[in-house]
């Protein structure tokens, strides 16, 4: 695979590590502005090819090597620039076009330039938080494709687990996982009690549904 | 020549429209672009139906104003980029042409723009005693701190933003040091919010960061001394508590 990374601050030092990872014979190109950030990231990613570029002579790069990248993932410390990218990316055909968001306000903006694959940084933190302080519901995680996801209600009474037994059994698309305040895990909700969280995966639609009439009864 | 006028901002419901409308009737004027440093309200919807391109803010650090005008010089498409605050009440389109004409006439890199009042606290007692010192041809400029300015878009790539309040006079004496041409003028009255009283303290120390800062870059000054100068000027005395603030 053929991947350019533009960007190498932050987020460019992770995605450069994490792409190495995933495919370690891959050719990986990263582009930088300066050539005193060009020298050290050479040193620091000596597996890659690391490119000076101009900010205005990126979109023309992208342009002269479309035919053979396979992915460009805009990491840059600007979102604007991150923005330019992934626009230049959509016109010239790029099969994977991934942003890397340094302020994820931004997220619909990039939606609406067509941009799908949008990485937040941030997004950890809601979640996170939310377990931690025993949030009812929260959802942990969606694939970035869309139609599945992870998410997890705070069982506190026996009418709630009856309700949302009746709702998962016989549900093909919906796993369930429960793991009680003491940390043990029951795998059927058949079997599981009060006071403990349940993670459910499955069906992007089937979950909200299910987040939406748990929240209204929370109410 | 095509211009982009960049607004950065944070809500300013009240403002957008109008500022929007009155930037796209100026000549040459292709696109408006608003910086949201992550607005509660209405702005970025507003600007959006007005036909301004939108961003928010990299990071919302706070004061962020540097990090707006980066992020839109970074998104701009025109040659030369105009920024102006959204909340100048008597704007018109001339604000934005007198400010672009020098650079389209080829006459000037870098415009800086001065109005008719009296140069601010920040400006007189931090800002223009640095300059004296350390860039003595810079102190010329009646309002070195003044926002509405006008710029080769090229020329923006070439510095690096003050994140803060001292982004301005940063841009100053980095584009001066560029070697780029520079050009006061004169927009006429300008009528706007003036900045909180609590917001001029940190904006001199912010201020006087940006110079010393570059003076110790440019090897005119010795780190020491500046960060005692700084020291000092937290404990500036800006007149706070006698009546309205501005820089």
């Amino acid at each position: 695979m053929r991947v350019l990374l533009i960007g190498g601050g932050h987020s460019a030092y992770f995605a450069a590590n994490s792409i190495k990872e995933i495919d370690p014979d891959g050719k990986l190109i990263i582009i930088e502005f300066t050539s005193e950030k060009v020298e050290v990231l050479s040193k620091t990613f000596p597996f890659a090819e690391v490119v000076q570029q101009e900010i205005d002579g990126v979109e023309s790069y992208i342009r002269s090597n479309a035919s053979i990248l396979d992915a460009v993932i805009a990491a840059t410390e600007s979102d604007s620039l991150n923005l330019r990218y992934c626009k230049a990316a959509r016109e010239n055909a790029i099969p994977l076009i991934i942003a890397i968001l340094n302020n994820p306000m931004n997220k619909e903006i990039f939606l609406k330039e067509g941009v799908r694959y949008i990485i937040n940084p941030y997004g950890i933190i809601p979640v996170e938080l939310s377990e931690i302080l025993g949030s009812a519901t929260n959802i942990i995680y969606k694939i970035p494709s869309g139609s599945v996801m992870m998410a997890s209600l705070k069982v506190e009474n026996e009418d709630e687990l009856r309700k949302l037994r009746r709702k998962l059994r016989g549900s093909d698309d919906v796993s369930a996982l429960l793991v009680s305040t003491s940390g043990e895990i029951k795998s059927s909700i058949e079997e599981a009690d009060m006071r403990g969280r349940l993670y459910l995966m499955g069906s992007e639609e089937k979950l909200k549904k299910i987040l939406d009439s748990f929240r209204r009864r929370k109410k | 020549m095509k211009v982009s006028v960049i607004f950065p901002t944070k809500n300013r419901e009240h403002h957008v429209k109008r500022a929007v409308r009155t930037a796209f009737k100026a000549k040459g004027v292709e696109e408006v672009i608003v910086v949201d440093g992550g607005s509660r309200d209405r702005t970025l919807e507003i600007a959006e139906r007005e036909g301004a391109r939108v961003i928010v803010q990299s990071d919302l650090v706070y004061p962020g104003k540097g990090v707006a005008m980066r992020d839109g010089a970074y998104l701009a498409e025109g040659d030369v980029l105009v920024y102006l605050d959204i909340d100048i009440r008597n704007m018109t389109p001339e604000f934005v042409e007198k400010l672009a004409e020098p650079i389209i006439r080829g006459e000037a890199d870098f415009v800086k723009g001065c109005f008719e009042r009296a140069a601010g606290r920040v400006t007189e007692l931090v800002a223009k005693p640095l300059l004296r010192m350390f860039y003595p041809e810079l102190a010329r400029f009646k309002q070195p701190l003044s926002g509405e300015i006008a710029g080769l878009r090229k020329l923006f790539y070439m510095v690096e933003f003050e994140r803060g309040w001292g982004v301005d006079v940063g841009l100053l004496i980095d584009l001066h040091k560029l070697g780029a041409r520079i050009v006061e003028r004169d927009i006429g009255y300008k009528d706007h919010d003036m900045k909180p009283l609590h917001a001029l303290t940190d904006m001199a120390y912010e201020v006087a960061g940006a110079i010393l800062r570059r003076a110790i870059r440019d090897r005119k000054t010795d780190p020491e001394w500046a960060e005692r100068y700084l020291r000092g000027v937290r404990a500036i005395d800006l007149g706070l508590e006698s009546g309205r603030g501005y820089a």
